[in-house]
């Protein structure tokens, strides 16, 4: 009971919106032919998941964004370790070619990239890693570089070397860095993977989306644009909870 | 002396992987490593860019892109941070409820409600700018309320404990402790504002560097389109820089210690320098000859006097 009276407390804002969504377009203060009630989307949702084609979609999106987020972690967070500050030269030579790298917009990317790899899955999972890789490994690298002076002070007048410092002092000081940057990652791929498939895709999400759009579905719109908010949230939430199991050592500070 | 010397090496180091890259451009097509026709020489791409500079075309793109960018960034903080204090200041308790319903928000993407979008603000420029600002609110109010949430508690109560008025305690504690978070979410809601413009301007729109970019693809202008895209980076940049200067200097109260390197952090009082006033000028300047260009451009299209015009976009901007 108690745990259904917080759950109930914590998500009161969402169900609120949700009814006030329901009844005012019940009462005909939105035209339903542009915003359907809430239950006929629900309805409409449910239908397109039981007959499976939806299913599928939601599958090869997820596998893109997964994808490309995975070759991202796995490719940034050792070199933002490594540019957070061992190799001052290399970092200092590596860092305007990065910055120019991270500005170059996956939409560009996209038309340079179907030049040279045509429209496959191959290029839709490079932009996402692409994208990926930025946030992580500036993040990384600033979280390294950022460590509390007071932390450093101490470790280096206890004498510790190097290698002792950033394996027990900057990996883990540096770890809600590297995880703020894996958020953000996260949240770019899955947000930007649908305008992807909506510009050249014929599977997916986004590809789904731009279907009923052409077709003038607005249910199915509707549904799409749920679908899609409800499982970027869903990606986000995840990372969150790896983070609060990873990272036990910070204590929350938090004003009230 | 040697001071003068190590700055030079300083700079000639911080150039060379920028440097290196730039001469792989302009060699691997020459020398045939890749195709020319896909990936044309940095020297062609800048042909194309001085040849569109010439004809008064980029600037009107660049123009029109940033304007966009500026006024749908203003109007999220305008709505994000009185929000955010509000709602962190006066209902703390309302805005921890509130917080799910703005993250499911937060990730409702424009583009998958484009039809809603139309029906509300036209195909016009509003529509870009709602696109914008929907993406760009929510980095800013996040940052905000986590900013104020994270000041450190001893200020405040050492804030309290000397009586001062909530006004006061946010005007001199909460807006100076917060600053830096707030600004770091300025600058990520500027780079997905900017993917996204870029992403609204290519999927319908008839100027802007977006569309600038998808028109030459479309047209197989390859290098016009790296020309576009090479605006769209530098443009990035230069303000992503500008973003990262003052969240520099808004941590000017924070201690910082060399260690594996140096440390950039330069601070300055950027209340008594020429920094604000200059950055005031530049956003009123942009907004101005931006809002120029956009008139023009929306009232007569940019192409209809050359043979330009058949570009293939169906959307036309009334």
């Amino acid at each position: 009971m108690k745990a259904f009276k917080a759950a109930l407390d914590n998500n009161i804002a969402i169900l609120a919106f949700l009814l006030a969504w329901e009844f005012m377009s019940r009462i005909g203060l939105f035209n339903t032919m542009f915003i359907p009630p809430f239950s006929v989307v629900l309805a409409t949702t449910w239908d397109l998941m039981v007959s499976g084609h939806l299913v599928q979609d939601i599958l090869i999106s997820l596998m893109r964004a997964i994808m490309g987020f995975l070759v991202a972690v796995i490719v940034a967070i050792p070199l933002g370790l490594l540019l957070g500050g061992w190799f001052k030269n290399t970092q200092s030579a590596l860092e305007p070619l990065f910055e120019m790298a991270a500005q170059a917009n996956p939409f560009i990317l996209f038309h340079v990239i179907i030049l040279f790899l045509g429209i496959g899955e191959t290029t839709k999972i490079t932009i996402i890693a692409w994208i990926c890789i930025w946030p992580i490994l500036f993040n990384t690298a600033s979280g390294v570089r950022n460590v509390d002076a007071v932390l450093l002070k101490s470790a280096l007048s206890f004498g510790l070397g190097k290698w002792v410092v950033f394996y027990k002092i900057v990996l883990p000081a540096a770890a809600p860095a590297i995880f703020t940057g894996l958020r953000l990652s996260a949240g770019y791929s899955f947000f930007l993977l649908i305008i992807a498939e909506m510009m050249g895709s014929n599977s997916g999400l986004g590809w789904f989306v731009l279907y009923s759009q052409e077709n003038y579905n607005i249910q199915w719109i509707f549904s799409g644009a749920m679908l899609i908010g409800v499982l970027g949230l869903s990606i986000d939430l995840l990372v969150q909870y790896i983070e609060k199991k990873v990272i036990i050592w910070e204590v929350e500070e938090r004003v009230d | 002396m040697k001071k003068v010397f190590n700055k030079i090496r300083g700079v000639i180091i911080r150039s060379s992987g920028l440097l290196a890259f730039l001469a792989l451009w302009e060699i691997a097509p020459r020398w045939g490593w890749v195709d020319p026709q896909f990936l044309p020489p940095l020297s062609s791409v800048l042909k194309a860019t001085a040849v569109l500079w010439d004809d008064g075309f980029l600037y009107t793109h660049i123009i029109v892109s940033l304007w966009r960018v500026l006024l749908g960034m203003l109007l999220a903080i305008v709505i994000a941070l009185p929000l955010g204090f509000i709602l962190e200041g006066w209902f703390p308790s309302e805005a921890k409820r509130l917080d799910p319903l703005f993250r499911l928000l937060s990730h409702l993407n424009p583009f998958s409600l484009a039809p809603v979008f139309m029906l509300f603000f036209g195909i016009g420029e509003l529509e870009k700018l709602a696109i914008i600002t929907l993406v760009a609110v929510w980095p800013v109010l996040f940052h905000t309320i986590t900013g104020i949430r994270t000041v450190d508690p001893l200020i405040i109560k050492t804030a309290y404990s000397l009586n001062v008025s909530k006004l006061i305690l946010m005007q001199d504690v909460l807006l100076p402790g917060a600053l830096p978070t707030i600004i770091t979410g300025l600058r990520v809601g500027t780079q997905m504002a900017v993917f996204m413009l870029i992403a609204a301007e290519m999927l319908g729109a008839s100027a802007g560097l977006g569309w600038l970019v998808h028109n030459s693809a479309m047209l197989y202008q390859i290098p016009r389109m790296y020309a576009g895209g090479l605006c769209i980076i530098v443009l990035g940049i230069c303000i992503n820089q500008i973003i990262l200067r003052i969240e520099r200097n808004s941590l000017f109260w924070k201690d910082s210690i060399e260690f594996l390197g140096q440390t950039n952090r330069r601070t300055v009082n950027f209340t008594n320098s020429l920094y604000v006033p200059i950055l005031i000028g530049v956003i009123a300047g942009v907004l101005f000859f931006g809002g120029q260009e956009v008139n023009r451009v929306n009232s007569q299209g940019l192409y209809n006097k050359d043979n330009m015009s058949h570009h293939n976009h169906p959307i036309k901007v009334e």
